[in-house]
């Protein structure tokens, strides 16, 4: 390394503890990373979907259908602050677009066009208006219900892609997820916003999906969690690494 | 004419009667796990007879169990599912994305517990000395049979994810009556998405499972005559 062209050996020589102080300094910042990105639930999330608007009738994720998700967020984690006694807290997934629609029976993988917006909205359970699902949405309701309150935190949502299997009737949805705003934004650290997004989904319930939606949804938000440190000296480290 | 318009709202509202009067989520989860204790199960391939067992935390229960709460910290409600194989994995080519993978299984029995103190731990590589026995400790709330299960993996999607089904017949534990309004258990529908990202994957299990139990009852109905129904509506 300290022969590189043009490099004479002598200033080589002269730039070595520079050199090793920075080999130092990035050894340590390797040993901080996680191994494997370990990820800690941001907050759980139950509901609905449909399509809206629906360009081709009839097919879910036909190219040009708007994807359309909303519900009830039952559970918000640390660095999240909520109150479920005094406040309901609800979610909207929207602004994605099938762009392409892979069938493979039985299975359809729909991709979607982003950025869509996944947001959690907290709205007082005394003074606020209850969510309700209603029928045939979009409806009365369905979302004005669900976007009522405070935006808590608002994420993006890119590369949402969703496998359905037509024979079981079920499925599964995942997409990166970044936090980038709402009122809560700034209880989670810069180097922790970008996550990513899954979740269940099943029209199988033959009594449980509102008429007009698709499938119920039952899915969670996930980020990295923060990077270990403590405080230590250049000595520590460096006595480390010889 | 006005007879047949009588008729039809006369038959949309005792459709209308016939909402079930218990529908919707009842248990919600976070985390469940999956593990197998046959060597070489992977997320994409359970060989026929392989075993299957899922330990998890209840977080949230819905009617009709609201009155329990989830984050009494002297408590835990703690599920246990077992007595599962596998009947093989089927792969279907998804090209040109890769393959997805469905497995199915043989009836399995699931127990939900109430358990004190709250000890419940997903330790690594199970069975062990805390799994599944921290999720069997308590108080036996309800007990059934979990069949029709399915997983659904593939080997395309961004966070390595995919979901996970089956239907429930309760059949014992001190709570059984409340799943049985009317004294008729009402089945019950598991549901939700799985990851064996490794970022959310503790070694030794399969997937993460984030899912929910819905309660499913079966619309109440007794036999009528038109006359009836409509000396009701007047």
């Amino acid at each position: 390394m300290l022969r590189t062209p043009g490099l004479p050996c002598r200033a080589a020589t002269r730039n070595a503890p520079f050199l090793t102080f920075i080999l130092t300094a990035l050894l340590a910042l390797t040993a901080a990373i996680p191994a494997a990105h370990a990820q800690q639930l941001l907050f759980d999330y139950v509901g609905f979907d449909y399509e809206s608007p629906v360009i081709v009738p009839g097919q879910f994720g036909g190219l040009g259908n708007g994807y359309v998700g909303l519900g009830e967020v039952p559970v918000l984690e640390s660095p999240l602050v909520s109150d479920q006694t005094n406040y309901e807290y609800t979610y909207v997934l929207t602004g994605l677009t099938a762009t392409n629609r892979v069938v493979a029976p039985p299975f359809i993988v729909i991709q979607y066009s982003g950025p869509g917006t996944l947001t959690v909205y907290e709205d007082s359970r005394s003074t606020g208006t209850a969510f309700d699902y209603g029928v045939n949405p979009p409806n009365g309701t369905a979302p004005s219900s669900f976007t009522d309150g405070t935006a808590i935190l608002v994420g993006n949502i890119t590369n949402f892609v969703y496998i359905l299997n037509t024979s079981t009737g079920s499925g599964s949805y995942d997409a990166n997820f970044t936090a980038v705003g709402g009122t809560q934004i700034a209880n989670i650290p810069v180097g922790q916003r970008a996550g990513w997004t899954f979740a269940g989904v099943t029209g199988n319930s033959t009594v449980s999906i509102p008429q007009g939606y698709a499938h119920q949804v039952d899915g969670q938000t996930l980020i990295p969690l923060p990077t270990p440190a403590h405080n230590t000296s250049w000595g520590q480290i460096k006595r480390k690494y010889r | 004419m006005i007879r047949m318009i009588r008729t039809t709202v006369l038959a949309l509202v005792a459709c209308a009667l016939a909402a079930p009067s218990h529908a919707g989520l009842v248990i919600d989860w976070d985390p469940a796990y999956f593990y197998s204790t046959t060597p070489g199960v992977t997320a994409t391939n359970a060989p026929a007879g392989s075993t299957l067992f899922i330990v998890g935390t209840v977080s949230v229960f819905g009617p009709p169990l609201q009155f329990l709460n989830a984050n009494d910290p002297t408590k835990d409600y703690t599920f246990y599912i077992h007595g599962m194989s596998s009947n093989g994995t089927t792969p279907t080519a998804v090209p040109p994305l890769g393959t997805a993978y469905v497995t199915t299984y043989t009836a399995g029995t699931i127990e939900l517990y109430e358990g004190t103190p709250r000890d419940a731990a997903f330790d690594p590589n199970p069975p062990n000395a805390n799994v599944p026995s921290t999720f069997t400790n308590g108080t036996l709330l309800l007990s059934g049979t979990f069949y029709n299960f399915y997983t659904q993996t593939n080997n395309f999607s961004n966070f390595s994810t995919g979901n996970a089904e089956a239907n429930i017949s309760w059949t014992g534990g001190t709570l059984l009556p409340f799943m049985s309004p009317g004294g008729q258990p009402c089945p019950s529908l598991f549901t939700g998405g799985l990851s064996w990202h490794p970022g959310v994957v503790i070694p030794g299990y399969l997937f993460r499972h984030d899912g929910k139990i819905d309660l499913e009852c079966p619309t109440p109905a007794r036999s009528s005559t038109w006359g009836k129904i409509k000396a009701l509506y007047r």
